[in-house]
């Protein structure tokens, strides 16, 4: 297991290294000039050379290269171009934001999603299955920016039980009024999703051989069902989650913008469309962090959820 | 079980809240802005260049002149932090006596005459200014004693007393304050205005309260919050549901039609309009031709485009200057709509059956149903415009480059016709030379006239020059001004502003001491 940890860590190391130089080179490559950006459309040319050389953008590439590795080595992650503001500390603000959306909207797609696919495998082709197989559709068709419009104006403008600026702190109820449409709207498609791999897997699991043996024995259905099929069907179920994980704290932008939260992917987005470099660089040495540490999460869940895997 | 109990009454306590009205709401004494961008930007005066910096930034400082609160134009400037002031009679000299008993924010002390020359000299440094341009013609700023400042110029400049107005470079900042906090001044601006910097919550809004020793009187509202929010949906939505009071509008018409028909709003579409023009670049093919230029000038239907814009939101443009500048020739012989006549011209050029045209254009929503409709007017006329679509950073750099042989540019400056001249139509402002700013065209028709015009003393046979200039631009088609689109705010009536809204330079509506609810 340690060696298995090591081994994975190692590897680890390279993939960020190597996003951080791929993301340096792609940066840079695509047109636009932060200085120009920073300066705004009056400024002269004599004006956007000068900033380009107080950034540093007129070194030759394997200069700003250089340093740009040795301080991201050193733990410094540079200032934001645009805000002059620690890239590091940009990201913390609205790190916690992006956390907690992307978990509670997780935990409301397991607990909506195992039960539903566990009961519509069990119910194969009778309603309730169809309703989850189709609600699951609806689910991963709606684009996540429709859903949360209309749950805005269902819940904010006709109902007035939430505020549409979804981003109030400092009291438990305050927290609890901003999180709960945008937790809602990510986690109904979360669900969608972790619907339909654990009705797929359970289908399989219900069809061997050891589930008729168990009921031939005289085991309760619902232990049958719950202990025995399920532990064995959460493989791929834990595999989507993983994957999700991933994709939820990127994708998370759109529901970002729709509830005017604070978050990682409003921060990215905004370092793309002005050319921030440095902020460019640190955000994705950070999302390269958390998916190498989700897959990591995921393999140890693995071992966990079926004992016969091996740490190689 | 009891656990569950415990934890339902809390969620439905939370849910209970969000009945109440917010007790701040109930006073009525805080202002809540929604502005369409994710996040600030930088909040220092002198490199602010956007327009939500901008207009944030407006509550905070002070010029030494301003333009009246609600107006847009030069006409309406009066005193600001400058009492009053003089000039010599070739206007290379400025006196300006500054007010006193003006205090700069959170304690940094009274406002001098010394904290005006370092404001202009710090804007006038290419290190600290996104502005430096705007004082090319500065020799000396100096403070002659605590209240009387004297700035002297290398040549006269065009409506010189606008640099020092409360916009951009104009802004004054406090010197003890400036200095000490020196490249992190944005982080706290500290001005003089109506409202000083309190908090800053990374995306979501930047917080200012009451400046109680604001020369003008004490600010009836007691602090406003300035909301990021980037969704005009969600913006929509948020002043529909009473969380804001105010909000920048999506810039079309349809956003007029809807927020006029919600109760208790009031809707503003008010100046500055933005040129939106086509700058053709004279030295690339076919655009060399000017019988081309004039057979693209001839295919767009000004009427047409007001139309499809919205005729609340938008009108159509007069000339290569935005109209109400000070210099604007009102009536300039722009291309009348032909279709036939442009046939004919490109028939005559050696292209009878057509040509082929193409623009580098950003993907910004507004803009780009604007180039769309244009290339569907001049397909009429058998000329194909190319739109080549790229995202709105990428858009300015490549334009720079040359890349793009029509420009479509949508702007705004200070409203006199120098400032918009020498930008777009000097040559010494071409891209690709050390000057450049925005001229795409290569076109130095105007040079003699704009630049005699720049330090011309007598008004008279200076709007003279201007109008030669923009007419001679007109007719060789270097620019093709089409419509100008002002700017959509909305807000609740019971918001009373303290003044007449026509306009404003920033772009956004001034929040001054005099602002309250009515109710």
């Amino acid at each position: 297991m340690t060696a298995f940890l090591i081994r994975r860590l190692g590897f680890a190391v390279i993939t960020l290294f190597a996003v951080l130089t791929l993301v340096f080179v792609l940066v840079r490559i695509v047109p636009g000039d932060p200085a120009q950006v920073i300066l705004g459309d009056q400024a002269s040319r004599e004006a956007i050379e000068a900033l380009r050389e107080r950034l540093g953008l007129n070194l030759p590439l394997y200069q700003q290269y250089v340093v740009f590795v040795w301080g991201a080595l050193g733990g410094d992650w540079g200032t934001s171009m645009m805000t002059g503001r620690p890239v590091i500390q940009e990201v913390l603000n609205v790190l916690p934001w992006t956390l907690e959306l992307t978990f509670l909207s997780l935990l409301i797609g397991v607990v909506i999603g195992v039960p539903l696919g566990v009961a519509a495998a069990v119910r194969r082709n009778r309603f309730t299955d169809y309703a989850a197989r189709i609600g699951s559709l609806l689910g991963l068709s709606f684009p996540p920016f429709v859903s949360a419009l209309l749950l805005l104006l269902a819940f904010s403008i006709g109902l007035h039980w939430f505020p549409v600026i979804s981003a109030k702190s400092g009291s438990l109820s305050a927290w609890v009024e901003s999180i709960t449409l945008p937790a809602i709207n990510l986690g109904l498609i979360t669900a969608a999703y972790i619907t339909r791999v654990t009705r797929s897997a359970m289908l399989e699991v219900l069809q061997e051989d050891y589930v008729r043996t168990a009921r031939a024995k005289g085991v309760p259905w619902s232990v049958v069902v719950w202990r025995h099929a399920l532990r064995n069907a959460l493989i791929p179920v834990i595999t989507i989650i993983g994957l999700y994980l991933g994709i939820l704290i990127g994708n998370s932008v759109l529901t970002e913008i729709v509830f005017s939260r604070p978050g990682l992917g409003k921060l990215i987005v905004g370092a793309l469309n002005q050319r921030d470099y440095t902020m460019l660089q640190g955000m994705m040495v950070i999302y390269t962090l958390v998916v190498v540490l989700v897959n990591l999460a995921t393999d140890i869940a693995y071992g966990i959820a079926d004992p016969r895997v091996k740490f190689k | 079980m009891k656990k569950h109990l415990i934890l339902g009454l809390a969620v439905a306590a939370g849910l209970a809240t969000g009945f109440g009205l917010d007790p701040a709401h109930a006073q009525k004494k805080s202002l809540v802005i929604g502005m369409g961008s994710a996040d600030a930007g930088k909040l220092d005066p002198h490199l602010a260049s956007t327009t939500p910096d901008k207009g944030l930034l407006n509550y905070i400082f002070n010029g030494l002149v301003r333009v009246k609160p609600g107006q847009a134009s030069p006409d309406f400037i009066e005193p600001d932090l400058a009492e009053s002031w003089t000039t010599n009679a070739n206007g290379t000299e400025w006196t300006f006596k500054i007010r006193s008993g003006v205090q700069c924010h959170h304690g940094y002390g009274p406002f001098s005459a010394e904290d005006a020359a370092y404001s202009i000299k710090r804007a006038s440094n290419k290190a600290t200014s996104s502005y430096s341009g705007d004082f090319a013609a500065l020799e000396k700023v100096e403070a002659v004693d605590a209240s009387t400042l004297k700035i002297t110029l290398k040549n006269p400049v065009a409506g010189f007393l606008g640099y020092v107005a409360n916009i951009n470079g104009g802004n004054m900042v406090c010197k003890k304050a400036a200095e000490e906090m020196g490249e992190n001044f944005g982080k706290k601006p500290i001005g003089t205005g109506p409202f000083q910097f309190a908090e800053y919550q990374p995306q979501q809004f930047v917080k200012l309260t009451a400046n109680k020793q604001y020369f003008r009187g004490a600010p009836v509202l007691e602090d406003i919050t300035y909301r990021y929010i980037p969704a005009d949906s969600s913006r929509d939505l948020a002043f529909q549901s009473g969380e804001l009071d105010m909000i920048y509008g999506k810039q079309d018409q349809t956003w007029v039609d809807r927020t006029s028909k919600l109760p208790g709003v009031k809707v503003k579409a008010m100046e500055p309009g933005e040129l939106s023009a086509l700058y053709l670049n004279i030295t690339s093919k076919p655009l060399d031709d000017i019988r081309v230029r004039q057979a693209i000038a001839h295919a767009i239907d000004r009427k047409a485009i007001v139309q499809f814009k919205g005729a609340g939101s938008s009108r159509e443009a007069v000339s290569v200057v935005p109209s109400g500048y000070l210099g604007t020739d009102e009536k300039s012989p722009l291309y009348a709509y032909d279709v036939n006549k442009a046939k004919a011209l490109l028939a005559e050029a050696g292209y009878p059956n057509g040509v082929t045209v193409k623009t580098i254009h950003t993907t910004l929503t507004g803009m780009q149903t604007f180039i769309e409709a244009v290339q569907a007017q001049l397909k009429k006329a058998n000329i194909n415009l190319e739109i080549e679509l790229v995202e709105h950073a990428t858009f300015h750099a490549q334009i720079r480059k040359g890349l793009s042989p029509i420009v479509h540019y949508q702007a705004a400056r200070f409203p006199v016709a120098d400032v918009y001249l020498t930008q777009f139509y000097d040559s010494a402002s071409n891209i690709g030379t050390p000057t450049a700013i925005t001229n795409f065209t290569f076109c130095n028709v105007a040079d003699t006239e704009i630049r005699a015009a720049r330090v011309e003393m007598d008004a008279a046979k200076q709007k003279a020059l201007w109008k030669t200039a923009q007419e001679k631009l007109v007719t060789n088609v270097c620019g093709i001004p089409v419509y100008e689109q002002l700017q959509l705010w909305a807000w609740k009536d019971n918001l009373d502003l303290g003044y007449e809204l026509n306009g404003s330079l920033n772009l956004s509506p001034p929040v001054t001491e005099k602002t309250k609810f009515t109710k």
